[in-house]
Order: structure tokens, then sequence, then C-alpha cells
């Protein structure tokens, strides 16, 4: 596979209400980051109906676009466009358990150590782990718990909601990448390694054509800190690739949710999200 | 029969007698007067004060009923020289937590100095992650504090909490001293009483002073979750007295980050919010969605600079109890000063060696949730039974963070008339500081709240606690020595606590 990728990555989020929604205010956290994997040469945000855009960048360094619909309108619709170049990022980072038990490190860490609602894993699953913790290379031990994770559950399209938790996936046996993040953001911090919630997308093929448009999706993976922060895909068994284009991060789904808003009027009848990324070189 | 004043046996310092008979000296006057009438007198008195407050609907909400908070008619006096030093010591704490609050949402010098520990706020349910970038245009947070304090064994005032997200009941210090003034005029022409009517005009300064630089004339309104807010009164009191608008959120609207008032002569573009509804319910886009007391957009609004809400977002990050035990650190390492204030003794339980003792010995100590309000969670070691200290053991244990142990004290006494006696009742204080940027001014006096039931502890208006008018004197009637470190202790003052005596459970509702 090649060392870079350049991508153009085109997300459509739309909504068309049954009636008409006014008084709408809402967050898009859609913008990819400009990091040492990924240089983002353009990038834009639109929304219809056309309003003004605010934009800031939030406590987890994700940049964020606000805006307020006050008129009634049928749909909405927002659309982010992006054209990166993306590498694959090294596993970095040669922290021992014992750098990881110190009061200074866990106490700089706090937020990424502690479980939030989401990423609360059962004490029974926690067990399982558990012998994993102070024993052997902390980036091994990450793959043992990413493996560990896939064996609970089975990735399956539609098996949860964008509200579901971490516990209510490892009951069913099933859920999507953003179950199976929250599970091993649950067992990573439970073993003190510090963990964070990844948004972003993924190009789906391993081996990417040039000038192909294929359908990607809305992707979530892990960062864990080991001395440097490291990604890690545990939906797919792999470390982070060029392949994977960072959005934003936090302590779990809700810091980062694509998009978030609350409105007056009736609830959408369909629209939806749609991911097109195309390989450019 | 004339006025006789029950003695104080608690041990706890007695506010106005230093000895049996024997008046502190800024009380002096006010004994000659009270003892000058009977009994019966000031039964009639304590009656008109009652009529006063219903009349004027100073009330308090509590469990869906409205009831007058009882004003005392025994004032509280605190000398001229001992409220210089109190009013000083208030606004230095003011100042420090203002510059703890600048680098939480800033650059957080304190951690990287190694002064606390980061997880102090990281952990904590008030940092408010949507505020990092919110910067308040003058630099203020905390526009209104409420620093409640309380007088020792040995008459030392100490802090017992920091109150700067909501801090209410000024309106009672307004209202009570206009009740006593009509009932009592023949008091206040032997003192020189410190006014506090200028309370509302020094906020209006303040909050304008707050405004966006851009807003060339800013408008300020008042913003209220409603009618069922237990202070309800006092937001229609200070919109009132302020002559700014009083709104609830569906009154406001934001449009491309600008805040705007629905009237009936149209919209009208907004400054400042003196909001008195909490940030989870401020703002439905960034805290919780299904609020309909709050504003949509208002936060991102403030981002833009377009509006100040004030006090500020997440200030609840510097006022919980853990983060109150640094208060005195932090005067002294973003002030470069020496702490005026003591805090009463208090203990970290998320360290380990704290905690083992009060695993040890909970019968010791007061244990506090750090978050806790309106007195709920609080266990007083010495008063609880043993399935108490067994239960409050196992939750320390469980999580040590939510939790802090103090000294037990005996709060001070001050006659109080009850049941057609004046009888030693517990009081605290709650003084009022505003702040514009420039200078923290501190209300001469502030809210005293009296413990009505004898021996009982909680000062809460929910609790069934009453009120005080409180007078600061302009200067001091009789040369005399400061209260603090006097030594000319009669038995009653000087009786040691007793280990049956009353402690520290001094919470309120809601800030």
């Amino acid at each position: 596979m090649t060392d870079e990728l350049r991508l153009h990555i085109r997300h459509h989020t739309g909504f068309i209400y049954e009636g008409f929604a006014k008084s709408s205010y809402n967050e898009a956290r859609m913008t990819p980051l400009s990091l040492p994997t990924q240089d983002v040469e353009q990038t834009k945000l639109t929304v219809r109906p056309a309003v003004p855009l605010f934009t800031y960048t939030d406590y987890f360094g994700t940049h964020v676009t606000a805006f307020d619909i006050g008129e009634v309108h049928g749909q909405l619709e927002v659309e982010s466009s992006t054209t990166i170049r993306s590498r694959a990022a090294a596993i970095e980072g040669d922290l021992t358990w014992s750098d990881l038990a110190t009061v200074g490190f866990i106490d700089r860490m706090n937020e990424y150590l502690l479980p939030t609602r989401r990423s609360t894993v059962p004490a029974d699953v926690l067990a399982d782990v558990a012998p994993w913790r102070n024993n052997g290379e902390l980036h091994d031990v990450v793959d043992h718990v990413s493996a560990f994770v896939r064996s609970r559950v089975k990735y399956v399209p539609g098996a949860t909601t964008v509200t579901s938790t971490a516990i209510e996936a490892l009951e069913r046996g099933q859920g999507v990448c953003q179950d199976i993040t929250h599970i091993t953001l649950g067992l990573l911090r439970s073993l003190g390694i510090p963990a964070r919630y990844v948004s972003g997308y993924l190009y789906p093929k391993r081996d990417p054509q040039i000038g192909e448009t294929i359908q990607g999706q809305s992707h979530a993976w892990v960062e864990y800190f080991a001395g440097a922060w490291t990604g890690i895909d545990p939906t797919n068994g792999v470390r982070h690739t060029a392949r994977h284009i960072l959005v934003g991060r936090g302590r779990d789904y809700g810091d980062v949710s694509p998009l978030k808003g609350i409105y007056h009027g009736p609830k959408s009848k369909g629209g939806g999200v749609v991911v097109e990324i195309t390989r450019l070189a | 029969m004339v006025v006789h004043f029950e003695s104080d046996v608690s041990g706890a310092w007695n506010e106005m007698f230093s000895a049996p008979g024997v008046a502190r000296p800024m009380y002096q006057g006010l004994l000659g007067d009270l003892t000058s009438l009977d009994m019966v007198e000031l039964g009639l008195r304590a009656e008109q004060l009652s009529r006063t407050f219903i009349d004027r609907g100073v009330t308090f909400a509590h469990s869906g009923e409205e009831r007058p908070f009882p004003l005392d008619l025994v004032p509280r006096i605190i000398g001229a020289l001992e409220w210089d030093h109190l009013s000083r010591g208030i606004a230095q704490r003011v100042r420090a937590l203002e510059a703890f609050l600048a680098d939480v949402y800033g650059a957080g010098r304190i951690f990287t100095d190694g002064l606390m520990p980061r997880s102090v706020v990281t952990s904590s349910p008030h940092f408010c992650r949507p505020a990092i970038g919110v910067v308040p245009p003058n630099g203020v947070r905390i526009a209104v504090a409420g620093i409640d304090l309380i007088r020792d064994e040995h008459g030392n005032f100490c802090v017992l909490e920091d109150n700067i997200r909501i801090p209410s009941g000024v309106s009672y210090v307004i209202e009570n001293r206009r009740a006593m003034t009509q009932t009592f005029s023949s008091l206040f022409s032997n003192h020189r009483v410190l006014p506090v009517d200028s309370y509302p005009a020094k906020l209006l300064a303040a909050l304008v002073a707050a405004a966006p630089a851009k807003a060339a004339s800013p408008t300020v309104v008042v913003l209220s979750p409603g009618v069922h807010n237990a202070a309800y009164f006092e937001h229609v009191l200070l919109a009132r007295m302020m002559g700014v608008e009083l709104v609830e959120g569906r009154d406001l609207v934001c449009r491309a980050n600008h805040v705007y008032m629905r009237t009936t002569s149209g919209e009208r573009a907004v400054h400042v919010i003196y909001r008195r509804v909490d940030d989870d319910w401020l703002d439905p886009l960034q805290f919780r969605p299904n609020s309909v007391i709050g504003v949509a957009g208002l936060v991102n609004a403030a981002r833009a600079g377009n509006v100040t809400i004030s006090n500020g977002l997440g200030n609840g990050v510097a006022d919980d109890k853990l983060v109150y035990t640094y208060v005195p650190d932090f005067i002294r390492y973003y002030l470069g000063e020496t702490p005026m204030l003591d805090n009463i003794t208090t203990y970290r339980l998320e360290e380990a060696e704290a905690c083992a003792e009060v695993l040890a010995h909970p019968e010791d100590y007061v244990i506090k949730p750090v978050d806790g309000s309106g007195g709920k969670g609080i266990v007083i070691g010495p008063h609880a039974s043993a399935e108490e200290l067994a239960a409050i053991r196992v939750a320390v244990a469980a999580s040590p963070r939510n939790w802090i142990a103090q000294r037990p004290v005996a709060l001070s006494t001050h006659p109080t008339f009850v049941n057609d006696k004046v009888s030693p009742r517990h009081i605290d204080l709650r003084p009022f500081a505003v702040s514009d940027g420039n200078d923290v001014w501190v209300l001469p006096g502030g809210l005293t709240r009296v413990a009505l039931g004898e021996g009982e502890l909680i000062v809460n208006s929910s609790r069934g606690g009453g009120s005080k008018d409180t007078w600061v004197l302009s200067e001091e009637l009789v040369t005399a020595p400061l209260l603090t470190g006097e030594v000319t202790q009669a038995p009653m003052d000087s009786a040691p606590p007793q280990q049956n005596d009353e402690f520290i459970g001094l919470d309120e509702e809601q800030q």
C-alpha cells in the first residue's frame, strides 16, 4: 500500500422534516484537522438554507462550525468537502507500566482515564483483561485488548443506535465502530492506559484506485497514550493507516458527534448521511 | 416585664455578650435601647415586622409553598474596625478566585507549577469545557459572590464556603433593612448604620462594565428560571431596583450569535445577561437538550463576544468544597498576599493519610460531600448513629475525591426573639461582593441567617431558618480592643466547646 494518499472527502448530512422546522441551533464537527499524519489542502463546510457560519476550536482542539436557522425550513443540509493528504502514523512512545502508575501522569491524563457513561464496561468484562496489566509491552497489550473486543462484539451495521452504550453493545454481542471504540476505551482506561475517542473517516478499500469515488463512512477509532498519542482501529483490527482521516477527539462520542443540534418542529423523515471518498493521488 | 436576655450555655461565641449581662462595646447602645422596652412591646414589634414582610411579598418558595422568611427583630452588629478587616478579606478572596478561574479556563499555570493537581478540575462536574474560549470582556467571571462566614468558639471569623455561581439572599438584606427602619426607627437614630440600598446600583454598574466593548449603550437583563424558582422574589426585586427587564428563556432569542429580547414593540438587542439559571439549564445546545428555561445558542453568542453571561460559565469549578481547601494557596500564589480570612480546618480525603484518619475516627469529624448543597449528605460525626458512621465509611472509601472532612466548629450565637423570649440562637453571615473589574465592593453587612430552633444548626431558609438585619457601624461607638483575641472572657464564653455541642451544617439548597 502507498505511503501517502491524496483524498477528497465529501460528507453530506441531510434532514427532510415531516413538515417544517424552525429555531434550529447546530454545531458541526466535520472539518478534518491538520496534523503530522494529515495535511488539509482545502476544506469547506456549507449549510443549506444558507445562514451565517461561526467557527471556533473547542476544548479538545476540534474545529466546530456553529449556525442557527430561525426561519421555517423543510430540510437542512450540511456538507463538508475536504482535500487532504494522509499518511500512516508510526507506533510511538516507550512508556512502561510503572510510568503509567506515577501520580503526576495519572493527574495529567485524568480525563482520559476516567470512565464515561458511554464507555463504562461491566466489572466482569474488565476482570477478563485485568491480568494484562503490568504484563507485557504496552503496545502489544493494546493489540490484545483490541482483539478481545472484536471477539466479544461482532461488527453488525445497524445493530445499535447512536445513543447506545458500551454495556448495551456487550450485552447484544453486536455493534458498530462507535460501540467497539467505546468498549476499547473502557478497557484501556481500566488498565491505566489513557485513551481517547477519535471521530473521522475511513477509506474502505485496502487498495484504493486513483480517480475512483467510493462510498466511505464516518468512522470511530481509538488513540492511546504510551508516550505519544497513537491510533488503533479496533473495529478493523488495524493500526492507524493513511486511510484513516481524523476529524476530532474527545472522551467519548458525546464530545465529537459530527452534527448536534436542537430545533422546533416535526421529526426528520429522511435524508441521512453520505460519505464519498475519492483518491486523487 | 422588662426584656430579659437568656444566657448562653453552649460554649459558642456569643455575639452580643462577653459575659452574662456585659454587652460587647458595639452592642451597648442597642442593649440600652432594647432593655428600655418591655416584652409585650417587643412581641408587638415582631408581629409588625412579619406583617411588613407578608405585605411586601418577601417570601421564599419551599416545597411548592410560598413562605415568609422570618426576620428577627434583634439586629446583628459588626463594628467598623472588624468590618474593615472582613470586607478586605472577602475582596481578597474574590480576587483570588477570579484569578483561579482565569487560569483554569486559560493557561493552567497553577497545575504546571505544581500547586494543585489538574485532576481536581478535570474531575469536577462543574468544569465547563464549552466555557473554554469564552472570554469575559472585562475579565470578570465573578460579578457577584456570596462568601459564607461563621464565627468560631474563639471569636474568629472563618470562611465556610464560597458561592460564586448564583449566590442568592441579597434581597433579604435590602428588605430586612427596609422593614427594620419602618418598624424600629428609634434604634437607627442612636446608631450610625451603613446603608445597604446602594446594592442594585453597584450591581448594575458592574454588569454594564462587563458588557462587550462594542456595545455603546449596553442593555442589561435579569434572566430568571421563572416564578417557581425559590429565589424568584429576588429576581423581581433586583430587576426592578436596577430598572432593567426581568426575562425568562422564552423571552430571548439568539440569531447569528446575537441575543435579542422579544418585547411588545419588537426585538431589542441584549448585551449583558445577569443570569439566575444554572449552567446546566442555560443553553440546550451545549448542556441539557431538554432545558426549556434556557436560551439556545447563548454560549456561542458569548464566545463570539456579543453578549456577556454573568456570573460566568463554569464558575462552579472554583466553589466546590475540595477547591475550597486550596483558596488560601490561591491568595498566596496569584496575589502574593497573606490570607486575611481563615478557612475552617479541612481535610482532603483523596489524600491517603487524611482519609485513613477519618475512616478510623469518623465520629470526630464533620464529613461533607464536595458537591453537596442544602445540607444534603453531611454527616456530623459526633452526633451520628453507628449506622450513619458505617455508611459514611463505605461512601468515603468508595470515592474519597467526593468528600472532605472538617473540624467540628460551634457557630456563634446571637440573642434572638423566639416564643416571646430572647434566647441565644446560632447564626452565620453571608456577605455579598460585587466586582466591576477594577474594584471588589462588599455590601456592608450581608445576610445573617439564624437557626430558630434551640440548639439548631442548619441556618437555612428551607429548614425553617430566619434572618437578622445586619448592621455595620460607620464608627466604633466605644474605644475598645478588637473582638478577635479579646481576653476578657467570662465563664459563659470561656467554657470549652462541649462534646455535645452543635456543629456547622450550614448550607443552602441553592446558592
